[in-house]
């Protein structure tokens, strides 16, 4: 079994891979959802990753027009999130360019396949700096090295310089105009800035395309040898890799499920399919 | 293909004729000009309708930039509601405007209905005369709902509308009475409580969030280029939405079928589409066909016309020759006729599975299951389009509430001795249905698994094997610690708890699994969904048991009654077995199609649904007037033409017709198709013997 034809990488399925080869061909190639528990606190962890998306769609209501102040006045049951609300009020948007686009999906081609990028905030300026901006809900912030090596900040920035003209006044934006922005708003709105270059481009883009080509070629994916990295993976039980870990030790933001989307609006289209 | 891609652009024409194609072109030529992608909209009634764009989007090499929007009326407000909520949620009439919206998927819908309404049907006799189960009484009385929405009326109406036209007696009269009083007080349930039904999500979309300048900005500024297919079988709430879009985009094609507007069922409305092409500067017409050969264009035609409607198209041409028959006496006899004919076609014709489809109105598992096996024996790979699927009756499913119900014995539901015996042996791997009989006589005592040791007899021991035995012990104790322990985890995460902490494992049902697996994730995910509307309920209500709840809704029908996901991820080749109407809303025409159980009344006849209808709740319906039998011997006649005509129009080669004359359920059937078929073959015979 191979990846179907019209498979699209993101960032989140190359951190799959890169972490555990058998972990991305079990999620993405034999497309086996697998509802084991990924920690020991799971209602904790429910807890911890609802306030982080909810936190996404506040900002993205403010930056769509929302009045700050409907906003806040949501936030009455929940004085952590208001906290990193207030953060973001603070200091989220400082010196950023103007033109801004929230929840923006960005798409490029590589070694034959389409690569995507779903970005919290883009914010540009025409010939000046493009700016990524990314919400962590976290308690830690990471290191710069650490976030450097992440397929998040590999793909994200690669795939903006790739396909980011339009937004760019109809210019590729010249990678050195590209700014990765990690903001902890539960650091303290913590930022830490990573910049980029033609130079890191022409690296990134050799190490995508050679995932890419290796996960086409690959006919066995092993496991792991890390085995801290199974820890928090689902399927731990079908590999024998022990029981879920603590939720302190686990970091939430490296969590993001991408294909959760859209449930509730196909929801309705099957009623016509039901009822004929 | 021509039209300048900055005008509107208005295509009809009738299927085959390649105008999704043009649409295709359009948006791939948009892109080339340097549109980027996502100032594209493409706008279908149903998701399905949408495939080829997305084949031919996923498969362009050369495209870089955003992503080309893709939504329905259905996506698009919930999107939009949910951004500008706390705009609009205070106007709206919600009690807490502060607090989240809650939107309810179709499960959540039929729950919360049932417990906005049960005890007003109960204390006040509603609906003692009708004759349907209560969960298909309440879907109808979302389905009213759902239409004073998507067609433009108020819901205080409903009940109006439907006694000036179809109540012919006090009794009838009250039935609409009460079928109007329990959509009002499901609204006043849901704007108490921040829920939102599609019917509730739709109109505060249209009335309140569309009207404010932040919305209107947002999609004004998105949206540049407008791609609209199967207008028609749109409803005028999209309408009324894209023809305030049309103002402002640069440019638009809107595609519309003329002989389509199958799914009245939810308002489709061809005529209120139609008003969109004064909105266009440009109209174009498509109606030479790409798909259809003459004598299946004939027979199209012909059965169409048998049926009253006025076709043009080869009146003159034979169509006998793209139309095959074989009676058989009984339904498993046509089920391996059909099985034969599409392994002839695959291997003596060449013909492509994928271009081979089975359609029936309806198709019952016993239906599906026979062709789906027969075809497999013959090596031919078989898709099957059915999003309804009842995840409750999923043997994964199946197993794990009947665990849930022995893990926790405070509900007062232990599950029957059958459950236990099919539920031990979808959890332990190998175990066959004498052992799993055997282990639940033997151990199932008073609601509880008791250890293997307490099986006395070493003979009955080894019969049963002492690994099987094991395994058993491992779920037993499982259950038991959880148990004594005392547990009360919520009943998604009890789920979970159990399938990875023991079902999953080697020597268990789920393991390494695919489908076991997607089902247990589908089960998890509609108990969470249930569990996060409830936990957000309790604010409101007094404390209820979760799981209990959850589980009473499954045994009742009301949820994990459908399960869309899998739909999704169904095989991409293979013979197509379908019900007739999702076939045509898959967009795709075939080279074969067998058109099965043509004694069937389905092909023509509504469902029974004594407290809805769709054509006195439609935009076009003259008010005062009464729907009489004559209507609905029209309509039969009508909706049956229509559809013959639009599966013709996806057929390049020819039909067969699958008929035995006791249908699945031992019946003679003798419905309009058959009897329209009859007549055109007599036609033929009798214009034979006069050569
Ligand atoms: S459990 Fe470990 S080895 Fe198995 S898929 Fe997960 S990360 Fe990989």
């Amino acid at each position: 079994m191979s990846l179907s034809a019209d498979f699209a990488f993101t960032q989140g399925s190359l951190q799959d891979y890169a972490d555990c080869a058998r972990r991305f061909e079990l999620r993405f190639i034999k497309r086996l959802r697998y509802p084991a528990l990924e920690t020991q606190e799971p209602l904790q962890f429910e807890k911890r990753t609802r306030q982080g998306v909810r936190f996404h769609k506040l900002v993205q209501q403010h930056l769509h027009g929302v009045p700050a102040e409907a906003l806040t006045a949501s936030l009455a049951d929940d004085g952590e999130l208001a906290g990193w609300w207030a953060t973001y009020l603070a200091r989220g948007l400082t010196g950023l360019p103007a033109a801004r686009y929230p929840e923006i999906t960005l798409q490029t081609q590589l070694a034959g396949r389409r690569l995507v990028a779903k970005y919290d905030l883009l914010a540009l300026a025409p010939g000046g700096a493009a700016v990524i901006v990314d919400w962590k809900t976290g308690a830690r912030a990471p290191s710069k090295a650490y976030l450097s090596g992440r397929m998040q900040t590999v793909v994200y920035r690669y795939v903006l310089a790739q396909a980011g003209a339009h937004l760019y006044a109809g210019e590729s934006i010249p990678p050195e105009r590209i700014q990765m922005d990690y903001v902890f708003v539960a650091a303290g709105g913590a930022r830490l800035s990573l910049n980029y270059s033609a130079a890191q481009m022409g690296e990134d883009e050799a190490l995508l395309s050679g995932m890419i080509a290796a996960i086409e070629r690959a006919d066995a994916f092993a496991l792991t040898d890390d085995v801290r990295r199974c820890r928090f993976c689902s399927y731990r039980s079908l590999c024998d890799r022990g029981a879920p870990g603590q939720l302190e030790e686990f970091d939430l933001d490296e969590y993001e499920n991408e294909d959760e989307e859209e449930a509730l609006s196909l929801d309705f289209d099957q009623i016509a399919e039901i009822e004929f | 293909m021509r039209a300048p891609l900055d005008a509107k652009v208005w295509l009809e024409g009738m299927a085959g004729c390649g105008k999704t194609t043009v649409g295709l072109s359009r948006v791939i030529g948009l892109l080339e000009r340097g549109a980027p992608a996502d100032s594209i909209l493409i706008f279908v009634p149903q998701r399905s309708m949408a495939l080829p764009y997305i084949a031919a989007l996923r498969g362009r090499q050369a495209y870089r930039g955003g992503q080309v929007w893709l939504q329905t009326i259905g996506s698009l407000s919930l999107r939009m509601v949910e951004m500008f909520w706390f705009l609009v949620a205070a106007e709206a009439g919600f009690k807490r405007p502060r607090e989240l919206p809650n939107f309810l998927s179709l499960e959540l819908v039929q729950y919360f209905m049932t417990r906005a309404i049960e005890p007003l049907v109960d204390e006040r006799d509603y609906f003692a005369s009708v004759r349907i189960d209560r969960p298909r009484l309440y879907s109808q009385i979302v389905d009213n709902m759902n239409k004073a929405a998507l067609v433009g009326f108020p819901i205080s109406e409903i009940g109006s509308r439907l006694k000036a036209a179809l109540a012919n007696g006090v009794e009838q009269a009250h039935i609409y009475d009460d079928a109007q009083t329990c959509a009002m007080a499901f609204r006043e349930y849901c704007l108490a409580r921040n829920l939102l039904d599609f019917s509730l999500q739709l109109e505060v979309f249209r009335d309140y969030v569309w009207a404010t300048p932040q919305a209107r900005a947002y999609l004004r500024g998105r949206c540049k280029h407008l791609i609209v297919d199967g207008v028609e079988e749109d409803n005028p709430a999209s309408h009324l939405f894209l023809s305030d879009l049309l103002e402002t985009c640069e440019s638009a094609l809107i595609i519309y079928d003329r002989d389509a507007g199958f799914r009245r069922f939810l308002g489709a409305d061809p005529a209120s589409a139609r008003r969109l092409r004064d909105s266009c500067e440009l109209k174009a017409t498509l109606d030479e066909t790409l798909v259809m050969g003459a004598q299946v264009t004939a027979l199209g035609a012909q059965l169409a016309a048998q049926l009253g409607a006025s076709v043009a198209g080869e009146g003159d041409v034979d169509p006998r020759p793209a139309l095959i028959a074989e009676a058989q006496r009984y339904h498993p006899e046509m089920v391996d006729w059909v099985a034969r004919q599409v392994d002839m076609l695959v291997n003596e014709r060449d013909a492509s599975p994928n271009d081979i489809v089975i359609l029936a109105p309806f198709l019952s598992d016993a239906l599906r299951f026979g062709l789906a096996d027969g075809l497999a024996r013959l090596g031919i790979p078989v898709r099957s389009h059915r999003p309804s699927r009842a995840l409750r009756d999923e043997p994964a499913a199946r197993t794990l509430l009947t665990l849930a119900r022995l893990a926790h014995p405070r509900w007062a539901l232990p599950p029957t001795d059958f459950d236990v015996v099919f539920a031990l042996m979808t959890a332990i791997k190998d175990l066959d249905l004498v052992r799993a009989k055997l282990l639940t006589e033997m151990l199932y005592r008073q609601g509880r698994l008791l250890p293997f040791s307490e099986v006395r007899s070493t003979a009955m021991q080894a019969r049963v094997t002492f690994d099987l035995g094991e395994r058993y012990d491992r779920l037993a104790s499982w259950l038991n610690r959880y148990l004594e322990d005392e547990r009360s985890d919520a009943i998604d995460i009890f789920f979970r708890r159990l399938f990875g902490g023991l079902l999953s494992r080697a020597g268990f049902g789920f393991y390494a699994d695919v489908d076991a697996s997607n089902t247990a994730q589908n089960l998890v995910d509609s108990a969470r969904g249930f569990r996060w509307s409830l936990d957000f309920m309790r604010r409101y209500e007094a404390d209820i048991d979760l799981g209990l709840d959850y589980v009473n809704m499954v045994d009742r029908g009301v949820i994990a009654n459908f399960y869309l996901r899998d739909w999704i991820a169904d095989a991409e080749e293979g013979v197509l077995i379908a019900p007739a109407y999702t076939f045509l809303l898959n967009n795709r025409p075939v080279d074969y199609q067998f058109w099965l159980n043509i004694g069937s009344e389905g092909w023509s006849r509504r469902l029974y649904q004594p407290l809805t209808h769709p054509y006195v709740l439609s935009r076009g319906w003259t008010a005062g007037r009464m729907w009489t039998d004559d209507d609905e011997q029209h309509l039969s006649r009508e909706t049956l033409g229509r559809l013959l005509l639009a599966l013709t129009r996806r057929c390049r080669k020819a039909v067969y017709l699958g008929y035995s004359e006791l249908s699945e359920s031992g019946y003679e059937g003798r419905g309009l198709l058959l009897e329209t078929i009859q007549a055109l073959l007599r036609r033929y015979a009798r214009a034979g013997q006069h050569v």
